[in-house]
């Protein structure tokens, strides 16, 4: 620890010599040239569109989120160029050295496969900073096989290097090692704090409500903190400007809707999209006549954003979610019943100005709850649980582009949480009763700065510091020395500084060499008993009774563009430390009556591997293959007494294929064939009796391994009038999960019956498989 | 509180249709086989004389003949107990060298049927039969055997009986054969309470419950009302329909014992380790007392109440 400290001063204290130098080291102003992307025909701003000087290639900008760009020049006429996957090129040619907004409206690109002309900016794959990050177009996941015809976001991630999937069928994920809550999912900047319906069968993001979807493994930007691994940033479409439109589609399990529009147009503009399964409602006549009378289940997701732009200055922007997975359970002849809804809400309300030209300001309030409640029980015993988190969250960001050089970002937040357990409240008809447990609050602060330099053409860094801070606040009643603290005093406080940082060195025109070193704080935490998180898990924060987590990440990498750009090759190595992981100990037993922390046991994690990615971006054959070599170890004092062990979604070998093909203009195949190394398990050590009875002695915890997962799955888009002009449009997708129905083991259970009474017993392991071939068909419309 | 369960309901709901199983032959593992301890002490009404069973673990899935599971037992183990003062040495006695009353005798004190199922069961008793249990004292348990030292200690906590038994209609459709248990439990203030029940139908074997343990944290201090549902054997088939339920007419020996913490925390682990397990929730490490073995040696203050169902 004292090691990791020192590190992190060093590093501080190069980063601020390297700051300092640059800032002095401005070059005199000139001219600059700024605005925003939007797309011709919907008005969505684009993010990470490339904007580079034509006679200068190594001069150039990228949008931010909300579609803005700036670049700096030197001299005039100078021709600039937009890029942007999917879309058509398009060139302007500035002719006076004076500063000037010059918006631009792409086209959606007709050629996919056009020649391309060759540019040193086309590809940020090899000339950017960035590294360990990849960006998915909703419209690309779309295109994918999906369970039950579901387009799900966060199973699209899965098929990345570096990311492992939680379960067969499950969307939730693990980052090079990290735990599935050291993940921070971002949905227009709002905290998603449990991303699964179904017990995370699938994820609560509509994608015909979401524009895109940027992961962020290593090499982290300094504007995001506050988990260990990762970060899933997603951004909801704003909503047509230009002219009103629907599209849906009627899947297997679900439906959706969509409709958006201008409210005044090409100055503001809505959204509203929703999704609802149908599987139960559809069964219900059958149900009702059996003592399950009463019994459904449904989730569903509301997705809602308008946006005004007041002048060319101001935008502001308000958007919202909402999703509940509602399970009503009925079993009449016993007279038990119970209910279940849980989902998040978040809503943000977001203000963009642009002081100048070059300095972009964004203001974010938001505003994210995560309900969880049980209500249940037979005749007059009856019991309530209710956990959750909530957040109120003020965030200012700027973007600051002093020069060609430079990006600075820097910004600050406060975020006040509020961190229910699972309280339960029971009455037996006449006493009720209550568990002794209460919400825990904390306070967190957070500033960062970041510049992304470019020395020259070969090198440039991305260096930034993120300062971070936590306190555990009032009301609260210490249960170690029971002192009272009021509302918002200070319980205890934490603090983390993180220093970040990711540089690029060009060996050539097609490829580089990046490294970076992310450092990491984490105030909140979710422990699961389970393989993969429930609903039912809690989180909770750093307190008296628990100390933050902490990570830090090396990464190294290769970077090589093939083909005119079209082929991206990378390899990366990394490295990771973790300090203060949590987890629970082995004689665990959940009880209602007692703070969860108590149960925790603390120890270490470290994480190492290698990723190979290969992506074809564009082309009548598209798609990637992703290698990972990975080893991920934990040790806790007081589990395996001590000793190493592997966690369960270690996976050596984890290698995931992407295919789309178009076959012709009406029909487009894909194609998705996923191998991993099998999950970890604590097998039996041995039996025992026991009160007549066979019981397990489980061994060293994860020492075991199931059998390697595979998987294959294929889709079919098929659009019959692709070159219809009518308003209205509908495509259908076939899909097939598990083409060849391999039964890959989920998990795998102890089934023990003992007869001693009668003199036998037997005992053995059970593997279960979820998934079998499944077939689907979607159909989508579109009416615009 | 096992919401999880509930959960995993739905889903299997969901995925009865797809969901497949089939027995999964892991691995060969050479973890040698450890001492296993199941011995107890009882004061109280009724109380039995101690004894103590020793077998061996088996490092195995196995179906499990006649033969293997008379083979798990230690024989010629030193046992002995010390109550605080006095060292007593217990002996073994197995099933198959009794004569027919004294195999009755063992049987109930072992609680089981032992002649229906051809087993040999043996266990290690006080000969003088001098130990008794007393309420408030501390008993440790030595044992040597195969070169192993094992200890164990527990002691007998100050009894806090059942107010009230009573039977009710079940919950949900009425019934003219079935009723449920209802107790009264006065909590005494202060001190941390662990508590243990079983029930024997018509003087037959006692079993305990599915969820055969609860501490106070709930209700400390209160007179607390509960649901006692009716024990049955493991091996017994569960039958949603019947499960906890007594028939009227017959007559119902309820069990409440008063347990020290660490036999608390053996059963309680014991029984979240057979309800838990699978893709929900990780495994939990059974606690035991036992030091150099696995199982448990429990004081028990017993009470017993006999009540007829109405």
């Amino acid at each position: 620890m004292v090691i990791f400290k020192n590190m992190e001063m060093r590093l501080l204290s190069a980063l601020i010599l390297l700051f300092s130098l640059q800032f002095s080291a401005f070059s005199q102003s000139k001219f600059t040239v700024s605005g925003y992307i939007r797309d011709s025909l919907t008005g969505e701003t684009l993010i990470g569109v490339n904007i580079y000087v034509k006679e200068k290639p190594s001069l150039g900008s990228v949008t931010n989120e909300y579609g803005f760009y700036s670049v700096t020049l030197a001299d005039a006429p100078v021709t600039l160029i937009y890029s942007y996957i999917g879309y058509d090129k398009s060139y302007f040619t500035v002719s006076n050295p004076s500063n000037q907004r010059i918006n631009v409206n792409l086209m959606e690109g007709i050629q996919i496969n056009e020649v391309v002309i060759s540019a040193k900016q086309e590809d940020r794959n090899v000339s950017s900073t960035e590294m360990s990050t990849i960006s998915l177009p909703v419209e690309k996941i779309k295109k994918l096989p999906a369970l039950f015809g579901e387009v799900d976001i966060l199973k699209s991630l899965q098929l990345l290097p570096g990311v492992q999937f939680g379960g067969e069928g499950n969307s939730g994920f693990y980052v090079r090692g990290g735990g599935a809550d050291q993940n921070l999912i971002l949905l227009d900047e709002a905290n998603v704090y449990n991303a699964g319906h179904m017990l995370g069968f699938f994820s609560v993001f509509n994608s015909d409500a979401i524009k895109n979807t940027t992961l962020y493994k290593g090499g982290l930007p300094s504007a995001y903190g506050g988990r260990l691994s990762s970060v899933v940033d997603i951004q909801m479409k704003e909503g047509n400007d230009k002219s009103f439109g629907v599209e849906g589609g009627i899947g297997l399990i679900s439906s959706r809707f969509t409709m958006e529009g201008p409210i005044d147009k090409e100055k503001s503009s809505f959204l509203l999209s929703g999704r609802r399964t149908y599987l139960f409602d559809l069964i219900q006549p059958i149900l009702n006549t059996t003592n399950f009378a009463g019994t459904n289940y449904y989730f569903y997701d509301l997705n809602a954003k308008v946006n005004h732009r007041f002048s060319d200055r101001d935008r502001l922007f308000i958007s919202a979610y909402f999703g509940r997975d509602i399970l009503k359970f009925k079993s009449n002849d016993r007279d038990f019943q119970f209910r279940i809804p849980y989902g998040n809400a978040t809503a943000t309300v977001r203000w963009n100005h642009l002081f100048s030209n070059k300095l972009f300001m964004n203001l974010s309030a938001i505003y994210n709850d995560y309900d969880f409640s049980f209500g249940g029980g037979q005749s007059e015993f009856q019991i309530d649980v209710a956990s959750g988190v909530k957040d109120y969250n003020l965030k200012l960001d700027f973007d600051y582009f002093p020069d060609t050089r430079n990006k600075v970002e820097f910004g600050i937040l406060t975020i006040h949480h509020q961190l229910t357990p699972n309280i339960a409240r029971a009455t037996n008809g006449e006493i009720e009763f209550e568990s002794p447990l209460v919400p825990k609050y904390g306070l967190e602060y957070a500033g960062y700065i970041q510049d992304d330099i470019k020395w020259n053409s070969r090198l440039s860094a991305n260096i930034g510091l993120r300062l971070t801070a936590f306190s555990h606040i009032g009301p609260y009643t210490s249960s170690i020395d029971s002192t009272i603290y009021k509302n918002f005093e200070n319980v205890k406080t934490f603090s983390g500084i993180e220093p970040r940082i990711s540089a690029k060195y060009s060996i050539d025109q097609s490829s580089s060499l990046k490294a970076s070193i992310t450092t990491t704080t984490q105030f909140l935490h979710l422990v699961s008993n389970s393989t993969s998180t429930l609903p039912t898990d809690v989180w909770v924060p750093s307190s008296e009774l628990v100390d933050p987590q902490r990570g830090v990440q090396y990464a190294a990498g290769y970077f090589k563009n093939l083909l005119e750009n079209i082929v991206e090759v990378s390899v990366e190595f990394y490295f990771k430390n973790m300090n203060n992981q949590i987890d629970f100990g082995e004689n665990y037993v959940n009880s209602p009556a007692e703070e969860v922390e108590k149960s925790f046991v603390y120890g270490k994690g470290r994480s190492y591997g290698a990723e190979v990615f290969v992506h074809k971006t564009s082309g009548k054959l598209n798609g990637w293959i992703a290698y990972t070599y990975s080893k991920t170890r934990r040790k806790f004092d007081a589990i395996n007494n001590g000793a190493w062990f592997p966690v369960s979604y270690d996976r050596t070998h984890d290698i995931n294929i992407v295919a789309n093909y178009k076959l012709s203009k009406k029909l487009e195949l894909g194609g998705v064939f996923v191998y991993a190394t099998g999950n970890t398990y604590t097998p039996l050590k041995s039996l025992f009796l026991i009160d007549q009875n066979l019981n397990i002695e489980y061994g060293a915890r994860n020492s075991a391994r199931i059998q390697a997962y595979h998987r294959m799955d294929i889709s079919l888009n098929y659009d019959p009038k692709p070159e219809s002009k009518k308003r209205f449009k509908s495509t259908w997708n076939f899909s097939v999960y598990n083409v060849y129905n391999r039964k890959n083991p989920a998990f795998i259970y102890n089934s023990i019956n003992t007869h001693l009474d009668e003199g036998y017993a037997d005992a053995k392991a059970v593997k279960v498989s979820l998934f079998p071939l499944i077939p689907s068909i979607t159909w989508n419309f579109k009416w615009k | 509180m096992k919401i999880i369960k509930y959960i995993f309901l739905i889903l299997s709901v969901f995925l009865t249709f797809s969901a497949c199983e089939e027995e999964y032959i892991p691995d060969i593992n050479n973890e040698p086989s450890q001492v296993v301890v199941e011995g107890y002490i009882e004061a109280g009404d009724g109380a039995f004389p101690p004894y103590i069973i020793i077998t061996k673990s088996l490092p195995f899935y196995s179906s499990f003949s006649q033969n293997l599971i008379n083979s798990v037992f230690i024989h010629d183990a030193e046992v002995s107990v010390n109550d605080g003062t006095k060292d007593y040495l217990f002996t073994e006695i197995c099933f198959n060298d009794l004569t027919p009353e004294q195999k009755k005798t063992f049987g109930e004190l072992l609680n089981i049927n032992l002649d229906s199922t051809g087993l040999n069961f043996c266990a290690y008793v006080d000969p003088s039969f001098q130990l008794k249990g007393e309420v408030g004292k501390t008993y440790k348990l030595s044992i040597n055997t195969d070169g192993k030292n094992i200890s164990a200690t527990t002691s007998i906590p100050a009894p806090v009986g059942l107010d009230s038994i009573w039977f009710e209609q079940p919950p949900g459709d009425p019934s003219d054969t079935l009723r449920r248990m209802l107790c009264y439990v006065s909590d005494p203030l202060g001190a941390e309470n662990f508590y243990r029940y079983f029930t024997s139908i018509n003087d037959q074997a006692f079993y305990s419950g599915f969820n055969s343990v609860v501490d106070d944290k709930f209700f400390n201090g209160l007179r607390f009302k509960f649901p006692l549902p009716k024990g049955q054997s493991r091996g017994a088939e569960f039958d949603r329909k019947t499960y906890g339920l007594y028939r009227t007419g017959d007559t119902v020996r309820v069990k409440w014992t008063n347990i020290d913490k660490s036999h608390f925390d053996f059963w309680n682990t014991l029984e979240f380790n057979r309800a838990n397990g699978g893709p929900f929730s990780t495994y939990t490490r059974i606690k035991t007392n036992i030091n150099g073995g696995l199982g448990i040696w429990g004081g028990y203050y017993t009470n017993i109440y006999s009540i007829k169902v109405k």
